[in-house]
């Protein structure tokens, strides 16, 4: 094999190693690799997975609830809220201190794991999520007159 | 004659040129530095999410892109070393290593401080933290093989083919927020469909980073200046060593 | 034989015989997760749950050992010089020496695997994923090794060095794996798409490794 022909087979075989590398990686990706899923991701398994995992979405608005309120034990120890991403919600259970940007509405990111029935997801950690956009107080409440305030509508 | 980059190849009249600069380039650091916090802590508003703690971002988010700018700089810079062997290219990629480092701790840690309160974590192994953590150990893997080798030349050209190994660490950076579901918020100023950051937040945004982006270009001028002048004088021992051995020899 | 294959074959002898590099790497590797078991304690629920990454760096950190002697013995009898200057194609060198070290290390690792992920109480779905996952990624170990040890070729003890050069490298590599081995063992659908992104790798390392230490060695020899 004279050295050019070498040299030929050698640049095919890059070429094809590339091309090899690049497409597993797009089709990856295009499946991607995520820090959290969406409800709607979970809602589309077969069945919910018993490992832990995180689930990100927004709060549902309305869904916060403490259940331990009644029971005269201290109101803050437990926590139940939904996550939703405008087309599946899922009920989320959390004994612990919430962060500063928890509320309705706000995007979330909750790791954990579902219970055996599959019903509910015991988070054992809530991070917010904070979106893109950075605007003043004053800017948002005159949106807000306007009636120009889009919520956002998907946590990305 | 079109001036050309090899204008500067000169070591001595690049020190000329540096030294005329480096009282402009520190001036400019100053008074970018003194506007930029300035707005950033006074004459800005709070974010309406996170209220004060946003101000951390006027640190952090510039520091974040002079790191990524420092590791391109050094990948360039070696490029052109190793193939058109420009003399200065390598003491330029040597001597911002260690800004590039720095940029990136600072963001690393201020970005941690504004962790906290906003997301309620120090940190989280998301691509963008994981990434640029990387970019850290990056730089230090590099400025190693400088010190590890005695011949500087060898060194150089040793160290350029680590940093062109290492870019490809970059992109995966810049864009590992659009292609994972992560923690770390999606860019905000640099983005298709322009910025989602308000105008009087962007503008002690642009103040800061041009106040690093001067201060990289004076202290990389004053670093080389210094790294030529200590090899013009280990140049000089030598000779005068050599000198005196035949002195010596009669 | 061409005198790239007699490179491998020698290598590969050289490090099954006693006291060679390949029993040195499995030694190690076991002494890893015997660390860690020791240390997760009685509770065999937690130590299946962190046995798959567990291996995955254990494996790492074998590897990570033996990079300093891939050419260690070229160049301590003077043969580096000779392959480096009338090698026609150091790149295909450079990547044979890789493969010599995959061979000598990455596979005795690999055969080692399921002895110690009894040991470490590794869930039974989870062996074929982490073999598979090692498979696929311990050659990137040993190409990024091997490129690391071109580096470093020219200086005495090169240890520390060779380790803060490949730490970067190595870490996209341990996460995919890692993640990949976790994954497939809760059949969680992220199992596809690490082993895609592992192999991506691969081959990705396959290409530029081998190219850069052949660059390596010229700047290191001359």
């Amino acid at each position: 094999m004279t050295k050019k022909t070498r040299r030929m087979f050698l640049a095919i075989g890059v070429f094809a190693f590339a091309a090899a590398a690049a497409g597993l990686t797009l089709s990856a990706l295009k499946s991607s690799i995520t820090y959290f899923y969406m409800p709607s991701d979970i809602a589309a398994m077969a069945q919910k997975p018993h490992s832990p995992i995180r689930l990100g979405g927004l709060v549902e608005t309305g869904s916060i609830s403490y259940p331990n309120a009644q029971s005269g034990a201290d109101k803050n120890s437990l926590v139940e809220f939904n996550v939703t991403d405008g087309a599946e919600t899922i009920r989320v259970v959390y004994a612990g201190l919430l962060p500063d940007l928890f509320r309705e509405g706000q995007g979330v990111i909750v790791q954990g794991r579902f219970t055996d029935d599959g019903a509910r997801l015991t988070a054992d950690n809530v991070l917010a999520k904070h979106d893109e956009n950075y605007m003043p107080k004053e800017v948002a409440d005159a949106l807000k007159e306007k009636g120009l305030w889009i919520e956002q509508e998907k946590a990305k | 004659m079109k001036p050309s980059l090899y204008d500067l190849a000169n070591p001595l009249r690049f020190d000329r040129i540096a030294r005329a600069a480096l009282p402009w380039l520190v001036a400019a650091t100053i008074v970018l530095m003194t506007l930029g916090l300035y707005f950033a802590l006074f004459n800005s508003p709070a974010d309406y999410q996170q209220g004060q703690s946003v101000r951390i971002m006027y640190v952090h988010v510039p520091a974040a892109w002079m790191a990524l700018f420092c590791y391109t700089v050094i990948a360039g810079a070696s490029a052109v070393g190793f193939i058109w062997k420009h003399p200065l290219a390598d003491v330029a990629a040597k001597e911002a290593a260690p800004i590039g480092a720095s940029f990136t701790l600072l963001a690393l840690i201020t970005g941690s401080l504004w962790g906290k309160p906003m997301w309620g974590a120090w940190w989280a192994w998301d691509a963008r933290l994981t990434s640029v953590l990387i970019l850290f150990f990056l730089y230090i893997g590099y400025m190693s093989v400088w010190r590890a080798f005695p011949d500087k030349t060898r060194a150089a050209r040793l160290a350029a083919i680590l940093a062109i190994v290492g870019f490809v660490n970059i992109p995966i950076i810049k864009f590992s927020v659009e292609w994972w579901n992560s923690l770390h918020q999606p860019a905000s100023v640099f983005r298709g469909g322009g910025p989602t950051i308000d105008g009087s937040m962007l503008t002690p945004l642009f103040l800061m980073g041009g106040a690093y982006m001067f201060f990289f270009a004076a202290t990389l001028t004053q670093s080389m200046r210094s790294e030529l002048a200590a090899r013009r004088l280990a140049r000089l021992q030598e000779i005068d060593a050599r000198s005196s051995y035949v002195l010596v020899e009669q | 034989m061409n005198g790239r294959q007699a490179i491998i074959l020698r290598d590969v002898r050289l490090a099954f015989r006693a006291g060679g590099g390949s029993f040195q790497a499995v030694a190690f590797f076991s002494v890893v997760c015997v660390l860690f078991a020791l240390a997760a304690g009685p509770d065999l629920r937690l130590m299946s749950k962190i046995a798959a990454p567990v291996v995955w760096t254990a494996a790492l950190l074998a590897t990570l050992i033996s990079l300093d002697q891939i050419y260690r013995a070229d160049r301590e009898d003077g043969s580096l010089d000779v392959i480096v200057a009338t090698s026609d194609e150091l790149a295909l060198t450079a990547a044979a020496k890789a493969a010599a070290h995959w061979l000598s290390t990455g596979v005795p690792l690999i055969v080692a695997t399921p002895l110690l992920g009894l040991l470490m109480n590794l869930e039974a779905g989870a062996y074929a994923p982490l073999m598979l996952s090692l498979v696929i990624g311990t050659p990137a170990l040993s190409l990024i090794g091997a490129f690391a040890a071109a580096l470093t070729v020219s200086l005495p003890r090169a240890n520390l060095l060779i380790s803060l050069i490949v730490s970067p490298l190595y870490m996209p590599i341990l996460i995919f794996g890692a993640g990949a081995a976790s994954a497939g063992a809760a059949g969680d659908p992220q199992y596809a798409a690490n082993l895609k992104l592992l192999s991506a790798a691969t081959l990705f390392a396959a290409i530029t490794a081998p190219l850069a230490s052949a660059a390596a060695l010229r700047s290191n020899l001359d």
